[in-house]
């Protein structure tokens, strides 16, 4: 598998007035169709670590880079629609629901994908939605899966996903996952996913980035994490969870 | 207006005291300032207008009109703290509107090319364009804050800044255009004009005060639509930092 992404010693630092080092050397790669869950305590600073990676924020130090350039000499819009943010709070933009899903087409004067839309609706148990409805109306769980697909239609070659089932009830949740992984097979896509949920982590990824101690402290394939995982902290973690919400 | 029936309204002022005093508002250093400070001003004001309008020269006319956007501009500039170069940013809003709106009339015809008719309805419309421009900017930030998810919503799918901001500009343009619009639908019925009531107690023709503050009220469209959209289109993009990121002011 090519590697994608590179990140190379990153540092963020948060607070105005007293900065305090939020994580530090952070190094890793995404390979091409890797799935990556991001596990770890809150306030690690997993959400911001995704909204970097997603040039929704900047890193104080350290570089990314995406097959061998930086994203300093990158495009911000061009890296955007090749790794794409969904963020934990699903928000929906004005109009219908066809509305939403046909905003890449519109943004980027793509041909909309009528199929494609109808089996990602499918497949994430939304066939019975009318389309036509006005998005703001959606539950916060429909919400949240008419956002995926709709950054699911730019077809980016990775996906960031910030809790993205955190609004699911578990069958939903579980769909989900499967068609993430369905999806990340058949179109080669990675994807970096933030979830508080172990079991999730278990099912659908290939290899687990544990956040503690201020750094990305493991990286490891998910099997060999949760069986034998490397340091006290992250033992710690999967015997006793953190609670959700970062 | 004789001196003497002015200086006798400075029992508005003095009434205006003793309540101060006797309910303890602690105003009354504030009211004794203010009082002082609009005396001045407006005197001052007077005699300058005379003096201009008594020499007619284009040079000074341009002079009063370029003093009266400085001082819009600075003011409605306090609206947007933390947006580079915002009050220059107003002032050249707020000059084309002018430019354009003198340009209409006088090319017109439909006011005289004399200072009495340029400078009061230069004062008026660029007036009207400082307190848009203010308003555009607080409604800016207010959207800004709360349309943050959708305005990083559509950024993360690839968009570009103006597109990502286009809703948020709209509604800000919208709002600070619905002040003038509601004004436009109730003068006459809610407000009498303070141009056309002037005109009145002078002495003018009241239909010819209305025929002039109908003018206005038409101009006061049109500079408010045009203020609010160029403040828009040449201020968006200090929104965002130069890779594309939503700025926190």
């Amino acid at each position: 598998m090519s590697t994608l992404l590179t990140i190379d010693k990153l540092v963020k630092r948060i607070g105005l007035t007293e900065q305090r080092i939020l994580f530090e050397h952070v190094n890793a790669e995404v390979d091409q169709g890797e799935r990556i869950a991001i596990l770890g305590a809150s306030g690690q600073g997993k959400s911001t670590l995704l909204r970097i990676l997603a040039l929704l924020d900047i890193p104080d130090e350290g570089d990314l880079i995406w097959k061998g350039i930086s994203y300093r000499d990158s495009d911000p819009r061009i890296w955007r629609t090749r790794m794409t943010y969904v963020a934990q709070q699903a928000v929906m933009l004005a109009g219908s629901v066809e509305d939403n899903l046909k905003t890449v087409h519109l943004l980027h004067r793509q041909p909309y994908d009528q199929d494609l839309a109808r089996r990602l609706l499918a497949g994430m148990g939304l066939e019975n939605l009318d389309i036509h409805k006005r998005a703001i109306d959606l539950s916060g769980g429909e919400k949240q899966r008419i956002a995926l697909i709709r950054s699911m239609m730019l077809r980016p070659e990775v996906l960031l996903l910030d809790e993205v089932t955190a609004s699911l009830d578990r069958t939903n949740a579980r769909l989900v996952e499967e068609q993430l992984t369905r999806w990340s097979q058949q179109e080669g896509t990675s994807l970096v996913w933030v979830t508080h949920d172990q079991e999730q982590a278990q099912s659908f990824s290939t290899t687990t980035w544990f956040m503690g101690n201020q750094t990305l402290l493991e990286r490891q394939p998910t099997a060999h994490f949760f069986d034998n995982p490397a340091t006290d902290l992250a033992r710690q973690f999967i015997m006793h969870p953190a609670p959700a919400a970062e | 207006m004789s001196l003497i029936a002015l200086s006798f309204t400075i029992i508005f002022v003095m009434v205006t005291m003793l309540i101060s005093v006797w309910q303890k508002l602690d105003l009354e250093k504030d009211i004794a300032i203010g009082t002082v400070r609009s005396a001045v001003q407006l005197l001052l004001v007077g005699y300058v207008l005379q003096f201009i309008f008594n020499s007619d020269h284009p040079v000074l006319i341009i002079a009063i009109v370029g003093f009266m956007i400085i001082v819009a501009s600075i003011n409605a500039g306090k609206r947007g703290k933390g947006l580079r170069w915002i009050s220059l940013y107003i002032a050249a809003a707020i000059t084309v509107t002018e430019l354009l709106m003198m340009g209409l009339l006088l090319g017109l015809g439909i006011v005289e090319p004399t200072p009495q008719y340029i400078i009061p309805l230069s004062g008026m419309t660029i007036g009207n364009a400082m307190v848009v421009s203010g308003l555009f900017l607080n409604q800016m930030k207010r959207e800004v804050e709360s349309s943050k998810g959708e305005i990083e919503s559509l950024l993360a799918l690839g968009a570009t800044p103006r597109r990502a901001f286009q809703d948020v500009l709209k509604r800000s343009v919208k709002s600070s255009m619905i002040p003038t619009i509601d004004g436009m639908k109730t003068v006459g019925l809610v407000q009498l004009p303070g141009m056309m009531t002037g005109m009145i107690i002078a002495g003018a023709d009241p239909v010819e005060a209305v025929r002039y503050q109908i003018l206005i009220v038409f101009a006061f469209t049109s500079s408010a639509a045009i203020t609010s959209i160029l403040l828009s289109m040449m201020t968006y993009r200090q929104w965002f930092t130069s890779d594309m990121r939503l700025r926190s002011l």
